[in-house]
């Protein structure tokens, strides 16, 4: 249908031919994505302008990582954003809103490879909500659960711990 | 704690050490300052991370909610920087008793005794810089540094980002011969390097009034000393109880006099300590701006007299 209506020259919204490219993870899974969602990493659209064929190679992200990325992006590249003051407009983002929310429902591994990802590939909107989940995780912990959670050493002498602790009193808790 | 079990190292490998540090830092910044003091505890690359002058910066921006630099009278040895919350942060050993702390809206804090001790005090970091108490080498017969009587005032230079402390030796009194001489010593960055000398400034041409500095950017204005200038009484700048002087931090030297908005409206039945007391000078959203408490009928009232153009002397209530 979409090629019926690019003949008569007539474009229908939102119902084109959408152009795609194919993604290569680490462990050499393909992911055929469409262009638009794939641009919405700066390193992945600029390899696309350099151009090349037989896929865009990601050394640096496995295929578990890239594909919870993918769905980051197919999700926020679908939304054309009509309207702003739209009733539709407003559904969508609290759509997207509850969309990252669940994406987020991961451990701390994931999260941590999905920030190195959102770093590497350069999306923006996935590193800010990766971010801003460690930091939600951190929040109102002690230095001890930091550790534990992030399964930190603990590397100060008992010396610089009682210094540290002494700087702090009264700030702790 | 080396982690030793299975699960403990499956969290290592999971750890924070692998998250760039950028990452982590974008992470960190997120948070307000309250939670990255306990950071600090954490280990040594987060103290590291959360010390850095750069961190300190990008989270000063990210989070331009005031600190306040505090000090409590049952406290004397210590310091307390706290939000705009009431919440506080940190608290900073080695303040000396007496301290002033500098009124600035700055990075930096100073603290300053009358005795010529001054300090300058990161309240991010929590960094304490003692400067020095020797003179410049030009006054160095000419103050009692067992003795002096100074004052202190903090400026920054926005053209390239150094601080300067401004110190001024008040030798007023007749015994003395009365003398005020002005020095200035650069602080390089937030890092709180600074130099190791203070440099002697040139004199204003008149007398000024010690307690009423006040700082805006890297000027710091004056009232003039009325009780010490008998030779200009009958000028302007003796005629008027609002005559400001001002010192230039990047220029290093005195601008020209400026006259305040009040003039000679001041009813001349007060006598000259209460008439002291009526104006202040302080800063506020980045002007200059002259108090004049007044009374008003049976009520005080104040009034904020903007500085809206130094060159023209224009002022706006």
């Amino acid at each position: 249908m979409a090629a019926a209506d690019s003949c008569d020259g007539i474009s229908t919204s939102g119902g084109g031919w959408e152009k795609t490219v194919t993604l290569v993870s680490s462990d050499d899974a393909r992911f055929e994505v469409r262009e638009a969602a794939a641009s919405l990493s700066q390193t992945v659209r600029r390899m696309i302008r350099a151009g090349g064929d037989g896929g865009i190679p990601l050394p640096k992200v496995d295929a578990r990582t890239l594909s919870t990325v993918l769905e980051y992006c197919n999700k926020h590249a679908a939304v054309p954003a009509p309207a702003p003051e739209s009733s539709s407009a407003e559904a969508a983002a609290v759509d997207l809103e509850w969309f990252d929310k669940e994406l987020m429902h991961v451990d701390l591994a994931t999260l941590c490879s999905l920030i190195r990802a959102a770093d590497y590939l350069e999306v923006a909107g996935l590193l800010d909500l990766t971010c801003k989940t460690v930091a939600d995780m951190i929040k109102s912990k002690t230095a001890e659960e930091i550790r534990q959670m992030f399964g930190i050493q603990n590397d100060f002498t008992p010396e610089e711990e009682e210094q540290l602790s002494r700087e702090n009193a009264g700030v702790f808790e | 704690m080396v982690p030793t079990t299975r699960a403990m190292r499956a969290r290592a490998d999971a750890s924070a050490d692998r998250l760039p540090r950028d990452a982590l830092s974008d992470a960190l910044l997120r948070l307000p300052a309250r939670e990255i003091c306990r950071l600090r505890a954490v280990c040594r690359p987060w103290r590291a991370l959360t010390s850095d002058p750069a961190f300190v910066r990008a989270h000063a921006a990210a989070h331009p909610g005031p600190l306040f630099v505090a000090k409590f009278r049952d406290d004397p040895a210590h310091v307390y920087v706290i939000d705009a919350g009431g919440t506080v942060l940190k608290r900073v050993a080695g303040a000396d008793g007496g301290v002033h702390v500098l009124r600035t809206r700055l990075d930096l804090a100073c603290l300053a005794t009358d005795w010529n001790r001054c300090r300058v005090l990161n309240p991010a970091t929590g960094a304490l810089q003692v400067l020095p108490q020797s003179s410049a080498p030009q006054h160095k017969n000419r103050v009692n540094l067992s003795n002096p009587y100074t004052f202190f005032a903090l400026g920054l230079v926005a053209s390239t980002g150094e601080y300067k402390v401004f110190r001024m030796f008040n030798r007023l009194g007749f015994l003395l011969g009365g003398e005020q001489l002005f020095e200035v010593l650069t602080i390089n960055d937030s890092s709180g390097a600074a130099d190791s000398c203070w440099r002697a400034m040139p004199m204003p041409s008149l007398f000024i009034e010690a307690s009423t500095g006040g700082v805006v950017g890297s000027v710091v204005y004056f009232f003039v000393n009325r009780g010490y200038n008998p030779v200009t009484l009958y000028s302007d700048a003796g005629a008027r109880s609002d005559y400001i002087l001002s010192f230039d931090l990047e220029r290093e030297e005195w601008r020209s006099g400026l006259a305040g908005p009040i003039g000679e409206e001041i009813d001349s039945g007060e006598d000259f300590q209460s008439k002291r007391y009526r104006f202040a000078l302080a800063e506020l959203k980045g002007s200059l701006v002259l108090v004049y408490k007044r009374r008003q009928k049976s009520i005080f009232v104040m009034d904020l007299w903007f500085l809206m153009d130094f060159e023209n002397g224009l002022w706006e209530k």
